[in-house]
């Protein structure tokens, strides 16, 4: 959005208008954004006692309560692998998505896409859960078939474990790895492997030293938004994973409005919050790298 | 390993993308190309993964059995008939259509001012004040929750449409920021400095020069308020109040405890009207410039 050369400055009256103009939004967000965080935050340094009462003073009680419990230490990793795993599978599905959005060979048949593509995105989350529901129940349609084709007895048990969450994640988040990725895919002039295949490289040589390189940014672009919608999501783990599954998002919900010990919710959300930062920066820190490497 | 890329990459920024002579044609010869045919196939398949699970609860919405069914045996509306008939659902529809009649018209004026001032101020920060702005998209939804709950119990608006209403602008400003940084990026500078140089002041110059020609973007941005508005969950799940459940709240606490067709009924009223948002954004400023 950055308007580069055309940039011209605003006169005086204009820049104040300007700021008059954003101060709304800025006093909104600050209001509900900035001072629940801050208010939260403060909320994690208190300590509460058996009837969870909080108590007056500050201290690091729930910290030292969330990284040395192994139900609590047990409950990030594995948030941390999931979300990873699913934001590789994102990626890796992506691709093939992304490359037919790029080369659908007609606009018709690209505008299709690009439905199949947003439309998810602009449904509701417990509705796309739902779905899965439907689908992968022991009564579920998936079962269903099996049965009807006579490829199993028993209905097999494919709801309530960790592999139906990441069925369902890669799901709901797949296009937010394949929108980012079809833009850089699109932006790669059609001469470059050509140029690449020209020069005796084969196709699949040229897709590993060229394409692969140039779409890297689109893949860790994609990457960085799926880890950090999947590290923060409760509703789809909740919905078809159980409420047993050591996943930080469930815990937080759990302990804020079953259990009610919110100063423990507070101080897992900022380590939550934490892990999933340093996670995003350092696959942004690669991407700006790469980037430097790449364009110079 | 990046070599070819790099050198690639390098003669492109020399010459341009159109500067590149074109391939000689006969280098291009037709012949059998395994790799393709399996790139149209995995690709298909992504698309059948990423398009089924609708599919199957659209079509199930309209069985006469008791529990979902595909493909379903017969047709029939009596899962939306009972939908119309309770007023719990009814009561539900009414708080998410009240709430994005709020909703709207705030995100949309927050989005389109602070998109206007970002893209138009030139100071150091700026583009930290942008990715403020936009954190909303980052910050873990479950967070955001538990910190709105947490200060709405403070100032006693836990439960209320407000406080949801605050809840919902927050996690749906950043799309209208950004639907109306895209229309601003295409205005033409000059048409604003040529209407301050006639003697327009700076709000008449918004008012009647940039707000007509950025308004496909702050349609689509009002469309993704809505729609982000109607389906909220993740925030929504931790302060509505019995009063004040929304439609996506009551799905979810519905499907936790039952299975029966009368989600699907909902879900294909959830996906029309995704249909019709995505027809809005679209005719408006072109899905592919937004998304």
């Amino acid at each position: 959005m950055s308007a580069g050369a055309t940039r011209a400055r605003l006169p005086a009256s204009g820049r104040g208008f300007a700021w008059l103009l954003l101060s709304p939004t800025l006093l909104f967000l600050i209001a509900f954004l900035v001072v629940p965080g801050i208010l939260l935050a403060g909320l994690s340094l208190r300590n509460v006692d058996s009837m969870l009462n909080i108590q007056p003073g500050y201290g690091l009680s729930q910290y030292i309560l969330v990284f040395g419990s192994t139900t609590y230490a047990n409950a990030l990793f594995t948030t941390l692998w999931v979300s990873l795993g699913t934001a590789l599978l994102c990626v890796l599905l992506a691709y093939p998505a992304a490359w037919l959005l790029v080369n659908a060979p007609t606009r018709t048949v690209r505008t299709v896409l690009y439905v199949l593509l947003v439309s998810p995105l602009l449904t509701s989350v417990v509705i796309r859960t739902f779905a899965w529901i439907v689908l992968l129940a022991q009564n579920g349609l998936i079962n269903d078939a099996l049965r009807n084709l006579g490829l199993i007895d028993t209905p097999l048990r494919m709801l309530w474990n960790m592999n139906a969450v990441i069925i369902a994640y890669v799901q709901v988040m797949l296009p937010f790895a394949v929108l980012p990725l079809a833009t850089s895919l699109g932006e790669i002039p059609q001469s470059l492997s050509r140029a690449s295949m020209s020069l005796g490289a084969g196709r699949i040589h040229t897709f590993f030293h060229v394409t692969l390189p140039l779409t890297l940014p689109g893949m860790l672009t994609g990457a960085i938004i799926v880890f950090a919608l999947a590290a923060g999501s409760y509703i789809t783990p909740l919905l078809i994973g159980g409420r047993l599954q050591p996943l930080l998002p469930i815990t937080i919900y759990q302990q804020a409005v079953q259990i009610a010990n919110l100063p423990l919710a507070a101080a897992l959300s900022f380590s939550l919050l934490l892990i999933t930062g340093i996670v995003v920066f350092l696959l942004g820190a690669v991407l700006k790298r790469w980037e430097k490497r790449t364009y110079g | 390993m990046a070599d070819v890329s790099k050198q690639a990459a390098a003669s492109v920024a020399a010459r341009g993308p159109a500067g590149l002579p074109p391939a000689p044609a006969a280098r291009r010869r037709k012949r059998p190309d395994g790799l393709k045919w399996f790139s149209w196939i995995t690709g298909g398949l992504v698309y059948v993964f990423l398009t089924l699970p609708v599919l199957v609860i659209v079509l199930s919405a309209f069985s006469p059995e008791s529990y979902p069914q595909f493909p379903p045996r017969g047709f029939s509306l009596r899962w939306f008939d009972a939908l119309l008939a309770n007023p719990a659902w009814m009561a539900a529809l009414k708080n998410s259509v009240l709430l994005l009649v709020i909703v709207t018209p705030l995100t949309v004026l927050l989005g389109t001012t602070a998109a206007y001032a970002l893209a138009r101020l030139d100071f150091r920060g700026r583009e930290a004040l942008l990715a403020f702005v936009l954190s909303p998209l980052m910050i873990p939804q479950v967070v955001l929750g538990i910190a709105l709950l947490y200060v709405m119990a403070g100032m006693g608006m836990a439960g209320s449409l407000l406080g949801l209403a605050a809840g919902h602008i927050v996690v749906a400003l950043p799309y209208t920021v950004r639907t109306a940084s895209v229309s601003l990026a295409a205005v033409n500078r000059q048409l604003e400095s040529a209407s301050m140089n006639l003697g327009a002041g700076p709000w008449y110059t918004f008012r009647h020069v940039t707000l007509p020609l950025i308004k496909p973007g702050i349609v689509a941005g009002a469309v993704f308020a809505a729609v982000t508005s109607f389906g909220e969950v993740s925030v929504s799940l931790f302060m509505s109040a019995p009063s004040t459940i929304t439609m996506p709240v009551r799905i979810f606490s519905y499907v936790d405890q039952t299975f029966d067709p009368a989600v699907n009924a909902v879900s294909v009223v959830f996906i029309a009207i995704a249909v019709i948002a995505l027809v809005i954004i679209e005719k408006t400023i072109g899905l592919t410039k937004v998304m």
